[in-house]
């Protein structure tokens, strides 16, 4: 279970999150949409202290943390128990698919080397990779590098995986491949945010959306509920431009 | 040799060391001047290819960035009357030692930035020059006047850089035949008064003061051609958003 | 006057001889300065407190001091107050025991260890910030990030720049002959008192220099080569 409550992140004078607040249950996949700057990503970021929130409190599992005052301990602990898949993929450069996919598990998770490259053999054939296993980021496609990242985070076996927007930086025709394979993840039962534009995506894969703008939450509820009947104005003007009007009824 | 150091000394040494700068800067403004003309034709000549010179062209750059200055000095000191006596007869032992240095400095810098110089005119993407020609310019004013400004706006950081150190490698004047820049006169100093410590201290302050300002210098011109640069984006934004 | 053949060769061999002096100033300088320079560099990439700050001073104003005068200085330094040195560290030897060796070493590691750090933080500096987050993401932390992710794409960016600096700092250990230290060109010369034969000697220096610098150049770019076969694409 994962809840974080009263998150505030300002980056100078810029509010940036202004009170949010989430609560998720294990096995959950959980989408946010919403314009861009109003703070998804930013708030993804803060939940594995890629960036740091001013104040609220975040729990993971059996874990929790005041978000004021975090000692590193804390952040390292957390950033154990999450998977973080990035919009630029974040594949270490200078590493093998393999080695990508296993680096979290020797080094963090201690596991055994041969173990370790049995997992991520499996993880890598698991996203249809295992023939590229030994090929390096620059000789991957966009779509390739991002499933890779995604065994990465899979292989870890976390409670939760962060998606920030996956699917933005790849070229259309690459969008689709990877997007089965976030589905994937999501049948297996791995507790998923998704920040992503991909509406047909979040209408057909998560339990829970959440609209968010200006720095809040400003909607949230079953996929249903948000694509279909939108209670704030907000919430339609956002969707109007996403979704034709036989989508949805007032 | 009593060395401790005397402050008064060291203020009485500086309007004694000084004037001096004045063979430092001559020496640093002609290697600079006719330094990069010589890299520029260098560059050019490399980057036309043509056999032969190519290679020579490369053994030359090889040996002077392969070689330490104060020998290459040397080289010039002692080798160059040679050369001319054997080839006009004529004795030049007598010619001030600064002109030894100064052609050695400038067939140094014309190897350095020749490189410099071509890697940068390389990386002026090629429409450019497509562009030049589709207009009907010829070859030389598509290069002098399109290619040419856009590689040294690149190259302006490191030619800055490279004439601090032109400027700092004239500490190695002294030691040929007793030229008489900042570093020869806190030598001579130290023969005539026995106390050297505070006459190299005032070169050495005079060298990182002078270094510090040269850097700031660079650092303003930088930051000016690349706010020109922003403007020039913004403004062309601006007219294509009015189209 | 013409060239003289044999005294050229005859100073050749002497350049020779010193080589192993060359040889010696340049990788001792080079190990300990990349490994001074690293740290510097590290701390400034990282902004600790105080330490960048003062290193980023500290770099700028030594980086402004040529090696020749701090040569100079340093051998007047010492000379002047070794007795003092010796004494306050119970150490019994004579000044003319102690080569001046190690003066050249001081100024070659510090006037080194500035120059190399400001190209490994120019290398440091362009690795993308996504890199270590993509490190933190996973459970690492900053050192381990650091040692596993950084470093090892940190050392092709970093060795062309630091390649000139290491053919710089074999250029500049010429300089230790103003101390007093005989090196290739010192060597090279020593012929050159009785036969007057200068331009040979200097020449001779020259070809050894040039040899040197060009053999490690060569290995440098060789081990490049290999260390970046990652990052040529399959295309």
């Amino acid at each position: 279970m994962i809840e974080i409550t009263n998150l505030k992140k300002s980056f100078g004078k810029h509010e940036v999150l202004k009170d949010v607040s989430l609560k998720i249950k294990k096995g959950e996949v959980v989408t946010i949409i919403g314009p861009s700057g109003s703070g998804k990503t930013t708030f993804l970021r803060c939940i594995n202290f890629l960036e740091k929130a001013d104040d609220g409190k975040l729990t993971i599992g059996d874990i929790s943390v005041d978000l004021k005052k975090t000692k590193k301990k804390e952040i390292l602990n957390v950033r154990r128990k999450t998977a973080f898949v990035f919009q630029n993929y974040g594949l270490f450069s200078h590493k093998t698919a393999i080695q990508n996919v296993m680096e979290g598990l020797v080094v963090v998770k201690k596991i055994p080397r041969d173990e370790a490259k049995r997992i991520g053999e499996n993880v890598l054939d698991w996203v249809g990779l295992l023939d590229k296993k030994d090929y390096y980021p620059s000789q991957l496609s966009g779509g390739q590098q991002q499933r890779v990242g995604i065994a990465r985070a899979v292989a870890l076996d976390p409670e939760v995986i962060l998606f920030d927007e996956p699917t933005s930086a790849l070229d259309p025709e690459l969008v689709g491949e990877t997007l089965d394979v976030i589905k994937k993840v999501a049948k297996k039962g791995i507790t998923m945010v998704v920040v992503t534009h991909e509406m047909a995506f979040a209408e057909e894969v998560s339990n829970k959306v959440i609209f968010m703008d200006g720095g809040k939450v400003v909607e949230e509820g079953t996929p249903k509920e948000i694509f279909m009947r939108p209670k704030e104005e907000r919430t339609k003007e956002f969707l109007s431009r996403f979704i034709t009007k036989d989508m949805y009824y007032i | 040799m009593n060395e401790y150091f005397d402050s008064e000394r060291f203020i009485e040494d500086i309007p004694k060391i000084l004037p001096q700068l004045s063979v430092t800067f001559s020496i640093v403004g002609i290697s600079i001047f006719l330094g990069t003309i010589l890299g520029i034709i260098v560059a050019v000549l490399r980057i036309k290819n043509i056999p032969i010179l190519h290679q020579i062209l490369g053994i030359y750059i090889s040996f002077m960035r392969g070689t330490p200055l104060l020998v290459q000095m040397m080289i010039a000191f002692y080798g160059i009357p040679l050369l001319i006596w054997n080839l006009f007869q004529i004795n030049i032992n007598d010619w001030s030692p600064v002109v030894f240095v100064d052609i050695a400095f400038i067939l140094n810098e014309g190897a350095f930035l020749g490189e410099i110089f071509r890697s940068s005119i390389l990386a002026v993407d090629s429409i450019q020059t497509e562009a030049g020609y589709s207009i009907g310019m010829t070859k030389t004013q598509t290069f002098l006047r399109i290619v040419l400004p856009q590689s040294i706006r690149m190259i302006l950081p490191s030619y800055g850089v490279d004439i601090i150190g032109v400027f700092q490698n004239t500490s190695l004047v002294f030691t040929v035949g007793g030229v008489l820049d900042i570093m020869g006169r806190a030598k001579t100093i130290g023969t005539a008064t026995g106390h050297t410590l505070e006459a190299y201290l005032v070169v050495a302050f005079t060298f990182v003061i002078i270094s510090l300002i040269l850097r700031f210098v660079f650092y303003l011109i930088n930051e000016k051609i690349r706010y020109e640069s922003k403007i020039k984006v913004d403004k062309r934004k601006k007219h294509i958003e009015n189209l | 006057m013409a060239f003289d053949l044999e005294n050229f060769l005859k100073s050749l061999q002497e350049a020779i001889n010193y080589l192993p002096v060359t040889i010696k100033l340049t990788v001792v300088t080079f190990v300990f300065s990349l490994i001074i320079g690293s740290v510097i560099a590290i701390i400034r990439n990282y902004n600790i407190p105080l330490l960048s700050e003062f290193f980023a001073f500290f770099v700028t104003v030594y980086n402004g001091l040529p090696l020749m005068v701090a040569l100079v200085i340093y051998n007047l330094l010492y000379m002047n107050y070794y007795s003092r040195i010796a004494s306050f560290f119970h150490i019994s030897k004579a000044i003319s025991d102690i080569s001046p060796i190690y003066v050249g070493y001081f100024a070659l590691i510090m006037s080194s260890s500035c120059i190399y750090s400001e190209t490994i933080r120019g290398a440091l500096k362009s690795i993308d910030k996504l890199q270590y987050e993509a490190g933190y993401s996973i459970g690492l932390n900053k050192f381990q990030t650091l040692r596993r992710i950084i470093i090892p794409q940190l050392i092709p960016v970093a060795l062309p720049g630091l390649t000139n600096n290491l053919v710089g700092t074999i250029k500049g250990s010429n300089l230790v002959s103003a101390i007093g230290i005989l090196e290739v060109m010192g060597g090279a010369i020593t012929p050159c008192a009785i036969s007057y034969s200068y331009l040979e000697g200097y020449l001779a220096a020259a070809v050894v220099y040039w040899g040197f610098s060009a053999a490690l150049e060569f290995l440098i770019k060789r081990g490049e080569h290999y260390g970046t076969r990652y990052r040529r694409s399959l295309a």
